[in-house]
């Protein structure tokens, strides 16, 4: 079975109650799992009838929740910056910077970022303590963008790395000639280095703070990417209409081109004869189509969990490996 | 009284040695100085309204960027006159 899930789609299509099922009924087949709200507008509290928070909570025999407070993990991770700031920068223009990273918190991306490494920090604490974390994801538009941002910004990377490396070179010939030439020298202002010259980094991969930096981004991007392509189990839900299989074809267009490939596609809301199944099966040519037929009355308590059907993901999921 | 000779002309081929060494990688320190630059250009574009990696990238590497955002703003004033600039360092008078 695969570490990881994550269930998608369309807003409103269906994705909390389907990936909430697939938790609960897993877990009433003894196996441990941690269902994990990415949604900004939560709701699988609701679902499960608990007030769920950043941390985990216990919401069954084997079951545990938590719902990622996106305002909470941007907080966090500037604060991180502000204080690396502080401690780096050796004169007070730290002060105008610091209002700079008050405001990024409304910067476009920030909010993916922030999703990003919630994903990596809730893989890392607790990939070895259960045996599946199900991801109940935002709407498509932000689900696509974080799922895109590592190959992004690996780009960027990528090229930033080449780049210092090329500087780091070019100050070793200086070195090299000059031994004294004020471009490589590493004298903080404190031991009577001069003003007028600013001080300058090191000239090799190991000493240099920002190249350390970049490697360290790029491992944690390079390792989120192997998570979406190979740990982990994707499950796109639809519902017989044409808008949320629209939106399916658009998710899974867009994950090809990231080289990340769907599991399956999952027909929530269906009737019991399969309304929709054939369209389905028709525009998503060898992935495997579920059906989980509408109930009626909707999701009224948590024992409603063990009705719904969503015996096919569940299998497909436990044999995906 | 021999060393003391020795000592004046050691001085001077040293001084000499050293504005030497000084003049043959004044380009290159020019050239490692723009390359910063444009490492700070490329990183922080999204605040010149140039595409940019992710902001929240940038602010990761922002503690580590002193010396570059310096040479950013003194680049800008570069900027103002060039020419004056690269005479500079051809020692152009």
């Amino acid at each position: 079975m695969k570490k990881i899930a994550f269930f998608m789609g369309k807003g409103g299509v269906g994705k909390t109650t389907i990936s909430a099922t697939v938790a609960y009924q897993l877990s009433r087949e003894n196996k441990k799992v941690l269902i994990v709200s990415l949604d900004p507008a939560h709701n699988l509290g609701d679902v499960f009838e608990k007030k769920l928070t950043n941390e985990k909570r216990p919401l069954g025999a084997n079951l545990d929740g938590v719902e990622i407070d996106l305002s909470a993990w941007v907080a966090r991770y500037l604060k991180e910056s502000r204080n690396e700031i502080r401690s780096n920068y050796l004169y007070h223009s730290a002060i105008n910077l610091e209002n700079y990273v008050n405001i990024l918190k409304y910067s476009p991306g920030t909010e993916e970022y922030a999703v990003l490494w919630a994903i990596e920090y809730i893989y890392r604490e607790y990939a070895a303590a259960y045996d599946i974390i199900i991801f109940d994801t935002p709407p498509t538009a932000l689900t696509l963008r974080f799922l895109a941002m590592p190959s992004i910004t690996s780009l960027w990377v990528g090229q930033l790395s080449k780049m210092r490396e090329k500087i780091l070179k070019k100050r070793q010939t200086i070195l090299a000639v000059n031994p004294k030439a004020s471009i490589v020298r590493n004298r903080p202002l404190e031991d009577g280095g001069d003003e007028d010259v600013p001080v300058q980094g090191a000239t090799d991969k190991k000493n240099d703070k920002i190249y350390i930096k970049l490697s360290g981004i790029s491992a944690r991007l390079t390792e989120l990417q192997r998570l979406f392509s190979h740990e982990s189990y994707l499950s796109v839900v639809v519902n017989p209409d044409t808008l949320s299989l629209s939106e399916a074809l658009r998710i899974r267009e867009e994950l090809d081109r990231l080289g990340v490939h769907i599991n399956s596609v999952c027909l929530n809301k269906t009737s019991a004869e399969g309304a929709g199944r054939e369209n389905v099966e028709k525009n998503f040519g060898g992935c495997p189509v579920f059906m989980s037929p509408l109930l009626t009355e909707g999701v009224r308590a948590v024992s409603d969990l063990s009705v719904i059907d969503v015996e096919g993901v569940k299998n497909d999921l436990k044999a995906a490996e | 009284m021999f060393k003391k000779i020795l000592a004046f002309p050691r001085k001077l081929i040293g001084y000499i040695t050293e504005i030497n060494r000084t003049k043959a990688t004044d380009m290159m320190s020019f050239e490692v100085n723009e390359m910063e630059n444009l490492f700070a250009i490329l990183l922080f574009g999204s605040f010149m309204g140039l595409p940019a990696p992710p902001a929240a990238m940038a602010i990761e590497l922002l503690p580590y960027m002193e010396n570059e955002l310096r040479l950013m703003v003194s680049r800008a004033d570069f900027a103002q006159d060039a020419i004056a600039s690269v005479m500079d360092i051809l020692h152009v008078d």
